[in-house]
């Protein structure tokens, strides 16, 4: 009983943040700027790109169009899912609320705002999952609130995307462990089953 | 000297015999004229205490054969020589002084000592209850690790579903197998089979790399959830009728809980294995060792240190020719003709399937329909399967309770009402907008829920004494059934939102719940009607010999069926107090002379 009532206690607490929390954001992905920033990214090689290994070149700039160019203070790069990635998986779908929007869970790099052009050669990390991706820079200003972004796809996501296959994960030594474990799991069965019914036959002869 | 205590014991003790002697006279030819038996019982305890103040210790003459009647005096005779008493024998070397705690004629205990690890009793409840917690906890694991799976292997929702209905439909099939294994390999080989032969499935994760893989493995993992029979096997042959329904609800509950644990403890071994320098997506396959590990040593124990019956184990007893070994076509015949046994089935679905249903939808309800985190819903959805320490036993309890004053009918309100109460805050979940309200629904719901849970288990023994290893299989299975049928029909397509699927799934659970008023024995009545008037039909024994036929009955196998029946005579209610079947006051004429 202790437990359950301080983990309810803890819970209220929890949702009692979360209350507070949610209540600020409204703030919209279709109120951004579009296409604030040039944003380029250009993948090591062409087949499908190996996380943990292959490479990433990402370039971004100031585009001659921007407007809202005094409130940049800091570019956040991130992954984000392409719509073929996004079918029949809730946990990525694009939402016009920014604090909901989940298409663009990965972090790239997040640098100060520069006049000049920008660049990085980013590593893909080993725990991004297979799919198609673009890149996606953000504008942020001092509150920390979105107000511009550029892609490096077009506004229907269908151009420039690249696919990434993940690591599987998988790994001999523990491929080998899972079967000694079982093995003997088996095995320790058997040898109880076999000696129990030896002394139940002995007892019987008795 | 010992003669002389063997006197003393044996004129303390005639009073029980004679009380219980007098009381069959009554029931059974409702004569103040002395029976046979009692009448042999008076000669040879005069005999005895003549011989003692005649003959000298350890002469001739002076044994208690007669007074401890070890030759069969009675119309219910037992077989064997080092067999446990009947009801209306007792013996000088009475086994049953042996035992921790105090126990019935089938040696069954009849009181209930959680903190106990005596043998056989308690030991078995809690290396029966912790297998099953185990079982829980590996069929379960993957449910919070699902953000990382569905990343490393590319699932999709249709993928999660399905894994997740696979996750309990395989235990469909290895709940009805159960029960038969249970009848005629014993409950410890049940339950050590099943832990040490899905330790291997739960290793296998390690494999996977696809959705097929996922699904497969998940599926075998789920076979083990069997346990819950071995479980409740385990616990009907070692505790009372009296107290079954606590007891079964604690085992049953505290096993359950094992559902919500897992919520906690496989991010928590996650996080730690990452800290340990692994990537994600190698990390939950490593955590999964854990309850393969728990398997292998939960088994390893249940072997070494648990006991079938409680006068031992049941390769030993079989050979020694105490226990018969049953036919399994007669255990599966039995159980297939009593109706009661398919209500029990689909009551069970949603009761025990609905709390499946949630343990693997609610963590996405909650972070998906509130916003939250991660953890914190994997902390919602750990106290839902958590509630289960208190909810499943309360249940049992208030079953056991009931039957006191009501009896059997008092069973059936009790889980019609529980079970009720469950779906309408199931309905209420679905309906709640804000968190608040949809956490206190949660809560009255898991209790509702679990509680009728307990409140089944509390009947289930008095179905059939015969099949009661296939009953409570079938029952079980029951419970996986309506999981993956609920699964299927509310959370596994786009066609309802999960909040309309909660309230769609309480409102069939309250319809299915109206099943209980079909329940009826003929010796107890049911919800609305009484026991029958036949005056036969009316008798407990009529009910569990009606399982054995002529033939088996005149080779005496009907034997545990019949303690079983006295033994269950609780169930009438207050009513069995005022039966006359415990008489204070020693017999009117019981003049020893008058032979």
């Amino acid at each position: 009983m202790a437990i359950h009532k301080s983990l309810f206690a803890s819970l209220l607490i929890c949702l009692l943040f979360q209350i507070s929390h949610g209540a600020t954001k409204e703030r919209l992905f279709s109120d951004l700027e579009k296409g604030a920033l040039e944003v380029t990214a250009k993948p090591s090689r062409e087949s499908v790109l190996d996380a943990g290994i292959d490479k990433l070149s990402i370039t971004w700039k100031l585009s001659s169009t921007a407007t809202k160019e005094a409130e940049f203070t800091t570019i956040k790069v991130k992954l984000c899912y392409a719509p073929v990635s996004q079918v029949d998986r809730p946990w990525r779908k694009t939402e016009n609320e920014l604090f909901k929007d989940k298409s663009c869970p990965h972090k790239i790099i997040t640098r100060a705002y520069d006049k000049s052009p920008q660049s990085f050669e980013y590593t893909l990390e080993r725990d991004i999952p297979t799919g198609t991706y673009f890149v996606r820079a953000y504008a942020v200003d001092a509150k920390d609130h979105e107000v511009a972004f550029g892609q490096s796809t077009d506004e229907a996501k269908s151009t420039n995307l690249f696919s990434v296959q993940a690591i599987s994960g998988r790994h001999k030594s523990l491929d080998i462990a899972s079967v000694c474990f079982s093995v003997f799991s088996v095995l320790a069965l058997l040898v109880f089953f076999v000696n129990e019914k030896r002394k139940a036959k002995i007892e019987q002869s008795k | 000297m010992r003669h002389f205590q063997r006197y003393i014991y044996a004129t303390k003790n005639y009073s029980e015999n004679l009380k219980e002697l007098r009381a069959k006279r009554l029931e059974k030819n409702k004569t103040h004229v002395l029976s046979q038996e009692e009448r042999v019982f008076f000669s040879r305890l005069l005999g005895t205490i003549m011989a003692h103040h005649n003959e000298d210790e350890g002469s001739v003459g002076t044994s208690m054969h007669g007074v401890t009647a070890r030759e069969q005096v009675f119309s219910f005779s037992v077989q064997g020589e080092d067999d446990g008493p009947s009801s209306h024998t007792v013996r000088f070397d009475d086994p049953t002084a042996k035992f921790a705690l105090p126990v019935d004629s089938e040696h069954r205990a009849t009181a209930f000592k959680p903190f106990s690890f005596a043998k056989p009793h308690m030991r078995a409840f809690h290396l029966g209850w912790i297998s099953f917690f185990t079982c829980f906890i590996s069929t379960f694991a993957a449910a919070p690790l699902v953000p990382i799976i569905r990343d490393n292997l590319d699932l999709t929702k249709s993928d999660i579903g399905n894994a997740g209905v696979a996750s309990v439909s395989g235990a469909i099939f290895s709940r009805l197998a159960m029960g038969a294994v249970c009848d005629l390999l014993g409950a410890r080989y049940g339950t050590a089979f099943l832990l040490m032969l899905s330790a291997p499935t739960v290793f296998s994760m390690s494999f996977v790399s696809d959705a097929g893989g996922y699904l497969s493995v998940r599926f075998m993992i789920g076979f083990c959830l069997a346990t819950f029979v071995s479980c409740q096997y385990w616990t009907s042959v070692m505790f009372n009728g009296k107290i079954i329904g606590l007891v079964n609800g604690c085992a049953g509950g505290w096993g359950d809980m094992g559902g919500g644990v897992t919520q906690l403890l496989m991010p928590m071994v996650f996080h730690v294995i990452k800290l340990a320098g692994a990537t994600p997506f190698t990390a939950w396959r490593i955590a999964f060792f854990i309850p393969g590990f728990l398997q292998v040593i939960m088994g390893i124990l249940v072997l070494t240190l648990g006991q079938d019956l409680p006068d031992g184990n049941l390769s030993t007893l079989q050979k020694r020719g105490e226990v018969s070994k049953d036919k399994f076509t007669k255990v599966f015949w039995y159980a297939v003709l009593n109706y009661r046994t398919y209500v029990l089935f689909l009551l069970y679905g949603f009761s025990m399937g609905i709390e499946m249903t949630i343990n693997n939808v609610i963590s996405e309800y909650f972070f998906d329909r509130f916003q939250l985190e991660l953890h914190t819903a994997g902390m919602i959805a750990a106290s839902f399967g958590m509630a289960n320490f208190f909810a499943r036993p309360l249940g049992g309890y208030a079953s056991d309770i009931s039957a006191r004053f009501f009896g059997m009918r008092g069973r059936l309100w009790t889980l019609w009402i529980l079970q009720t109460s469950g779906g309408i805050f199931c309905v209420w979940l679905g309906r709640a907008t804000s968190l608040p309200i949809a956490i206190l629904s949660m809560m009255l719901f898991s209790v509702g829920v679990q509680a009728a849970c307990g409140a089944i288990f509390g009947i289930v023994p008095f179905v059939s004494r015969r099949s009661l290893g296939l009953i409570s299989g079938l029952t079980g299975a029951g419970g996986n059934f309506g999981s993956g049928l609920t699964q299927l029909i509310f959370f596994s397509s786009s066609k309802f939102h999960t909040a309309d699927g909660l309230s769609l799934m309480g409102i069939m659970g309250m319809i299915f719940t109206l099943l209980v008023a079909f329940i009826h024995f003929p010796q107890w009545g049911s919800m609305f009607f009484g026991p029958t008037s036949d005056e036969k039909k009316s008798k407990e024994e009529h009910y569990y010999a009606a399982e054995w036929t002529e033939e088996e009955k005149r080779q005496g196998l009907h034997e545990g069926s019949l303690k079983f029946a006295e033994n269950s005579r609780s169930e009438r209610g207050r009513k069995a107090a005022s039966d006359g079947s415990s008489p204070s006051t020693p017999p009117e004429n019981g003049n020893p002379a008058h032979v």
